[in-house]
């Protein structure tokens, strides 16, 4: 049977072998299967999708906590009902939110979770192939081996010794792929031609050691440069064809000088660089690997740790781009547009937002504080004014440099405590507030508080409030 | 490998504590589910037919150590809104006996409606996971807080002023 049939005959054998996975694998997902659901089956298939609320990282299908129960029983009665399992998880994600469910959404951020695995793969599977690739060209490519061969003269008894029996296994290997038909004979002929001349020359400098060990009183310059084989005088890199360039009888081994680089000689003996290559590759093989898996696990973790489903009265801010003060700036403003509509209870809890994950806020703890002031007093609720009074104060203490709560304290204490004097200090630390500079329209808005505490402690108006 | 390893301790570093972090129900600013029934006196209780009146809305059990905490606020606030009539509370008993949460609730003075909830409905229909959970219905039948954990006075008095603020 001729080469290419046999290759032929084994390709064929390898498209087999992948139909019948992808056959067994779509067989048992039960795409094929024309039997529908039981309900149980159903109530099953879903529970375990969706997460109990009161565990963590379990199904309420596998969970016996009473919340578990409570929605694998809500499950039952909707598939009873005859819902649709979208309908299913939009009735408790509508009450749960959307981390109930514990597939993440094929949108937004979180399709990254779904798509950098695939990325993954097919990077790590293309890198391995793009290896393969170039390590079997390289393995047909003596100009390259030449290149990097440097003299034998370094080279250890043991390390003539894996390198014999490397090329011993070179030599098996090539003979089995020749006989699958992977082989070309013209390649089979050249890399017998260029690992025999090797294994013979590594197996003359063995014999070599050899005799030079059992002949204590023999120079060892003397017995490295021993000729080998009938009569030559070659030295260790002499065979067949040898290239005198390299040839160097009557030197020592140990400042043998390295091989000419631009030696084509396939009998050339590579030295240690190439000798450890086989080693080196494994290493660089399982670097790389190493780092592909890595990577793709790095990313896929940061991506689950910051694509977390928006919550209800989050301010959809994009983790991955914002930075924690755009963020902020992002959410003091949405608050600023609510409280300008009169939703204050959606202002304060976007204020309240900021301060769960940042408490040393100034800018939000003074917003929030003269919100509660302004809802107190119209109101009447001395609590709610006195938690507003806390907080603004709470605000300058927290950053002496911000104009927002010097503003806020000075006009509670002219209006709650009609303290002229102590205003006019706020407010003046309000117009040299320099994180931000108060803007010109602020501080007009301002100006009659500003004016009337001024006028009050008997203090000259400064230039930036206008006159009334 | 290094820079990846240091890039992932910065953004574990920088994420905010689990404990800081505020769910908010989907609920909120939606109709409030309906709840209906016999409470654990015997009386009939339906939660639209509160007209004008602000509900807080409290799941609880006697054995959750947040809601023994939360429980004194919520007979301060159901005594103070008692005499203006413009809120009450709601108790609903979750994960607990309904004979242990009647003694803790004689033990503190509560003297609110509570219903047991036994087939765990109305839990599921606000989306409780676990005590204390407590929700603010507005006369309108919107829901316009929900705390996760003990809820204060103060919390509670908050939500109610700023909601009236809003929507007088």
């Amino acid at each position: 049977m001729s080469s290419s049939s046999r290759a032929t005959r084994r390709s064929l054998v390898w498209v087999v072998l992948g139909v019948v996975l992808v056959v067994a694998l779509l067989i048992g997902s039960g795409v094929f299967s024309s039997k529908p659901l039981t309900r149980a089956q159903r109530v099953e298939a879903i529970a375990s999708g969706i997460k109990c609320p009161s565990c963590e990282d379990l199904s309420v299908a596998d969970s016996n906590a009473q919340t578990a129960i409570t929605v694998r029983t809500a499950i039952a009665a909707q598939v009873a009902a005859g819902r649709t399992d979208q309908q299913i998880d939009d009735f408790l994600v509508a009450r749960y939110g959307s981390a109930i469910v514990l597939t993440p959404p094929t949108s937004g951020w979180s399709l990254l979770v779904w798509v950098l695995p695939l990325v993954g793969g097919v990077v790590a599977i293309g890198g391995l192939t793009l290896f393969m690739v170039r390590r079997r060209r390289r393995g047909f490519a003596p100009d390259d081996e030449a290149a990097a061969a440097v003299s034998d003269g370094d080279m250890s008894a043991d390390m003539l010794a894996d390198r014999q029996l490397f090329l011993e296994r070179s030599l098996a290997d090539a003979e089995a792929e020749h006989d699958a038909g992977d082989l070309s004979d013209a390649d089979y002929q050249a890399l017998l031609r260029r690992d025999r001349g090797r294994l013979e020359t590594i197996e003359a400098r063995m014999v070599a050691l050899e005799q030079a060990a059992a002949a204590p009183d023999v120079l060892a310059g003397a017995a490295v440069s021993a000729s080998v084989g009938a009569g030559s005088s070659t030295g260790l890199v002499a065979g067949a064809g040898h290239d005198p360039r390299t040839a160097r009888a009557g030197s020592s081994a140990d400042d043998a000088p390295p091989l000419d680089p631009t030696s084509a000689d396939p009998t050339s003996i590579p030295g240690p660089a190439s000798t450890t290559r086989p080693r080196r590759s494994r290493r660089q093989r399982f670097l790389l690997g190493g780092s592909v898996v890595t990577l793709s696990a790095a990313i896929v973790l940061v991506v689950v740790l910051v694509a977390v489903p928006r919550l209800p009265g989050q301010t959809e801010t994009g983790n991955v781009t914002l930075s924690q003060q755009q963020k902020i700036a992002q959410t003091l403003a949405e608050a600023a547009v609510d409280e300008d509509a009169g939703n204050l209870s959606q202002a304060a809890q976007l204020y309240n937002q900021i301060l769960s994950d940042n408490p040393n806020q100034a800018q939000a703890t003074a917003q929030l504080g003269w919100l509660d002031y302004q809802v107190g007093t119209s109101g009447n609720s001395t609590t709610l004014k006195n938690q507003g009074r806390k907080l603004v104060e709470r605000a300058v203490k927290l950053d002496p440099q911000d104009f927002a709560g010097h503003l806020y304290l000075g006009t509670i204490l002219l209006l709650q405590d009609n303290d002229a004097t102590g205003a006019v200090a706020q407010y003046q630390a309000f117009l040299g507030a320099t994180n931000p500079v108060p803007a010109a329209s602020v501080i007009k808005q301002a100006a009659p508080y500003i004016r009337r505490a001024y006028t009050q402690a008997g203090v000259a108006l400064p230039s930036q409030v206008p006159a009334a | 490998m290094l820079v990846i390893a240091a890039g992932l301790i910065a953004v574990l570093a920088t994420r905010p504590q689990a404990t800081t972090e505020q769910a908010a129900s989907p609920l909120l600013g939606k109709q409030a589910p309906p709840v209906s029934g016999i409470t654990v006196d015997g009386t009939h209780y339906s939660l639209p037919a509160q007209p004008g009146k602000y509900i807080v809305v409290n799941f609880f059990a006697s054995w959750c150590v947040p809601c023994q905490t939360e429980g004194p606020n919520l007979v301060a606030f159901q005594f103070e809104h008692q005499r203006s009539g413009d809120a009450s509370v709601l108790s609903v008993v979750i994960q607990d006996t309904v004979g242990d949460a009647r003694s803790y609730q004689a033990k503190i003075g509560a003297n609110w409606p509570t219903m047991a909830d036994s087939h765990g409905k109305i839990r599921l229909d606000y989306g409780v996971a676990s005590p204390p959970s407590t929700f603010v219905i507005a006369p309108d039948g919107r829901v316009v807080a929900d705390y996760l954990g003990p809820a204060t006075v103060a919390d509670l008095d908050s939500v109610i002023q700023r909601a009236k603020a809003s929507h007088p």
